[in-house]
């Protein structure tokens, strides 16, 4: 949603076609999945032209918006404060350390999809599209869409054709950002129907410098295809480090106790419509797995 | 031998009998030079343009695209001149112009590739060199030959290895970049649990059965072949062909389809997309509606058909919580599957003569009604909310369709919606 070209305008001229034009945002279906506009504000395509607003343009000033916000940060607020008397993460303290099997998004109803962003690689120029619905009977949620790996003629780009979904960052009140604590579990465990393509899981966690913004932890996720619900258990072991999608040289286990979101990205080159049901995503904890990391650590200057 | 490969032009080592070329890779000096055609010298003497590399390519790519021609124009270049000049440009276009050709997952036209790079001079010869980046454009353009070839996924052998320690050296980034590859690519080789047998089967029937088995689940499954694909010659003189119908079932399925209600129908639903790699195959499935739960009965296990261990236990377990290794969801119940089919027509007729090959198995099909639910795009299992009187009408964003009401038959119902884009099946 970007605003007019409105060059010279006074402050209440401003207010006022702001408030025309959220009489056309009430049009918009309230309920649509959220999509990242712009990878925002981070990557700009080649050949888009500079966007020279000021960033206070960006905002919506509304009020009865600005109500509802202050009152859902209270009431997470005040839960936050009460859940710290029944123990660590709102849970019992037993519950906290006994618990096998947390499932952390089960998709039934609409709600759910809230909480996931989609994205294709639209956003760079490219034709696949990707679409994210509940499946019948608000049960299950249907990733679904067209792949299309023809790079954009932008002279830089030279592959294209992704399609992803990832989970919103958890947020405390007061839009703080909250993590994933996942020290006691060391599976990730899915249930999908897909249609028997590769897909790739990536787990991002959170870092301390700015150059490990897109450090992404991946592992692939083969379907089977077919009627039949397949349940995924991929240890955390398994994960391995990428930047931006280049996996590094010097490889770490994934540190679970600050998660910040998990993501499905499909980049097979096989250009076509595709499909994913997702059931339930949780994670537990599998006594028999005793592997810290699969993958050799660093050794600098290997021999050749 | 070693020492060979390490430089030496004249080798002392008993019984080699390698002879380098300066410069050149053992390798070259193997294969006979053949007589290669040089493409167009006189003419470009004449005019005085700007020829680029790709126009070797395109003035081979006129007669035929395939990999002698290809060799031929890389021995064109490699013959043309002793200094290689212009080997970056010409390896670039060459990599772009390997999938016209139909030669990227070749590894010995790699190798080919890596060999237009002259030995020797890009390696460093002191710290200085080393610590410089040594010839930063060739090493990017050795690179991206390594990079075209992960993309596609080849391996590289020994003879890569060598090639590049020839031409870049010991540390160099391309050398950094094959010892990527031949980390990652053995650890992800085998990790598909349901690996596909490449290459894939190119008759109909044979995918159909390892598609088939694939999605099946269960190892008991059989697969039958109810009709082989031929064509029929009318009495009119048309041709008309017939499409191949291979179906598959369990011994658990055939109990489930047995325990059936005849009362409540079973739906043939389809076509649903199963991509093999890069091919997408089409697949039916006969399943019915869940049971509502009043109709469901328990099964009474009959303790005589085991005599080893019970059957049924009823053991008081002192499980607590850190014992607890099912989920906290609901269980999804969509209804049992029946069978499923593959045919390369998904239409009324075909699907027909699959439910009369199954009901030869099962009696019980011949009085169940069925109804067909035959759509186009993608699709999941239909839901139990969605089947009252008719079918209700699912928001779709490529087609929408209509539904008619179904006809209440005891045999067969048949009840078809049009489907919007024809059903061939994409190889």
């Amino acid at each position: 949603m970007s605003l007019p070209t409105i060059s010279r305008v006074p402050a209440s001229g401003l207010l006022r076609s702001i408030r025309d034009l959220r009489w056309l945002l009430r049009s918009i279906a309230p309920l649509a999945t959220p999509r990242r506009a712009l990878t925002q504000m981070g990557y700009r395509r080649p050949g888009q032209p500079r966007e020279d607003k000021p960033p206070w343009w960006r905002v919506k000033f509304d009020l009865s918006k600005g109500l509802k916000g202050m009152k859902r940060h209270f009431t997470l607020l005040k839960e936050e404060f009460f859940a710290q008397f029944i123990g660590p993460m709102g849970k019992p303290i037993i519950e906290h350390m006994l618990e096998q099997n947390q499932v952390l998004w089960e998709f039934r109803g609409p709600h759910s999809l809230q909480e996931w962003t989609i994205s294709c690689d639209r956003e760079i120029g490219g034709k696949s599209e990707i679409y994210l619905k509940v499946g019948r009977n608000n049960e299950t949620c249907l990733l679904y869409g067209t792949l299309c790996s023809d790079p954009p003629k932008d002279g830089e780009t030279r592959y294209s054709g992704y399609c992803t979904m990832r989970a919103k960052q958890p947020l405390a009140s007061f839009d703080r950002k909250r993590y994933h604590d996942w020290s006691s579990f060391n599976t990730l465990h899915l249930r999908i129907r897909g249609d028997g393509r590769p897909w790739m899981i990536n787990v991002i966690a959170e870092t301390y410098y700015t150059h490990q913004k897109d450090d992404m932890y991946s592992y692939f996720l083969y379907t089977r295809g077919g009627p039949y619900w397949q349940d995924v258990k991929i240890p955390f072991s398994k994960f391995f480090l990428a930047h931006r999608g280049r996996v590094q040289d010097d490889q770490h286990e994934l540190w679970l106790d600050k998660i910040n979101a998990i993501g499905f990205t499909l980049g097979d080159k096989a250009d076509g419509p595709f499909q994913l049901e997702i059931d339930f995503i949780g994670v537990c904890k599998d006594y028999a797995h005793t592997e810290d990391f699969a993958y050799e650590k660093y050794k600098r200057n290997p021999e050749v | 031998c070693f020492c060979c490969l390490r430089g030496n032009n004249n080798c002392a080592e008993p019984g080699c009998s390698v002879l380098r070329q300066f410069r050149c890779s053992p390798a070259s000096a193997k294969s006979q030079p053949e007589h290669v055609r040089f493409v167009n010298d006189n003419d470009t003497k004449k005019t005085k343009s700007l020829v680029t590399q790709e126009d070797l390519f395109e003035q081979v790519a006129k007669e035929s695209k395939t990999k002698a021609t290809f060799n031929q124009v890389i021995d064109v270049f490699t013959k043309r001149d002793i200094r290689r000049r212009g080997h970056v440009e010409f390896i670039y276009a060459a990599l772009k112009k390997m999938p016209e050709f139909g030669v990227e997952r070749d590894l010995t036209v790699y190798n080919k590739l890596l060999d237009v790079f002259p030995k020797e001079v890009f390696v460093p010869r002191n710290f200085i060199q080393r610590m410089f980046n040594h010839y930063p454009r060739q090493q990017e353009c050795g690179v991206q030959v390594l990079e075209q070839m992960e993309s596609y996924g080849i391996m590289p052998n020994i003879e890569t290895k060598v090639l590049l320690v020839q031409i870049f050296g010991e540390k160099s980034h391309p050398i950094r970049k094959y010892q990527r590859i031949m980390y990652w690519f053995p650890k992800f080789k085998h990790v598909n649990p349901f690996p596909i047998p490449q290459p894939l089967p190119e008759d109909a029937v044979d995918l159909a059965v390892l598609s088939l088995t694939r999605i099946a689940n269960d190892l008991d499954a059989k697969t039958t072949v109810y009709q082989l694909p031929f064509t029929d010659i009318t009495e009119s003189g048309e041709e008309i062909s017939f499409p191949h119908i291979v179906g598959i079932q369990s011994p658990n399925q055939m109990e489930l389809l047995a325990k059936h209600n005849p009362n409540r129908p079973v739906f043939v639903e389809g076509p649903f997309p199963l991509w093999l790699k890069k091919t997408c195959v089409y697949y039916y499935i006969l399943r019915a509606d869940p049971t509502p739960p009043e109709e469901k009965e328990e099964e009474v296990y009959d303790p005589e058909r085991c005599f080893y261990y019970p059957l049924q236990l009823d053991l008081d377990l002192d499980r607590d919580l850190g014992d607890e290794e099912n989920f906290d969801v609901d269980d999804l119940d969509e209804g049992p599957v029946f069978a499923m089919c593959m045919t390369s027509r998904g239409d009324q007729t075909t699907l027909n003569q699959w439910i009369s090959g199954l009901q030869q198995n099962n009696p019980i099909l011949g009085r169940i009604p069925t109804l067909f639910r035959l759509d186009a795009g993608t699709r999941e299992l239909e839901g139990v909310a969605d089947t009252e009187a008719g079918h209700s009408h699912r928001p779709h964003p490529q087609s929408q369709r209509e539904d008619g009401p179904p006809a209440e038959d005891p045999e067969v119902a048949v009840e078809e919606e049009k489907p919007r884009r024809s059903q061939g099946m994409k190889q």
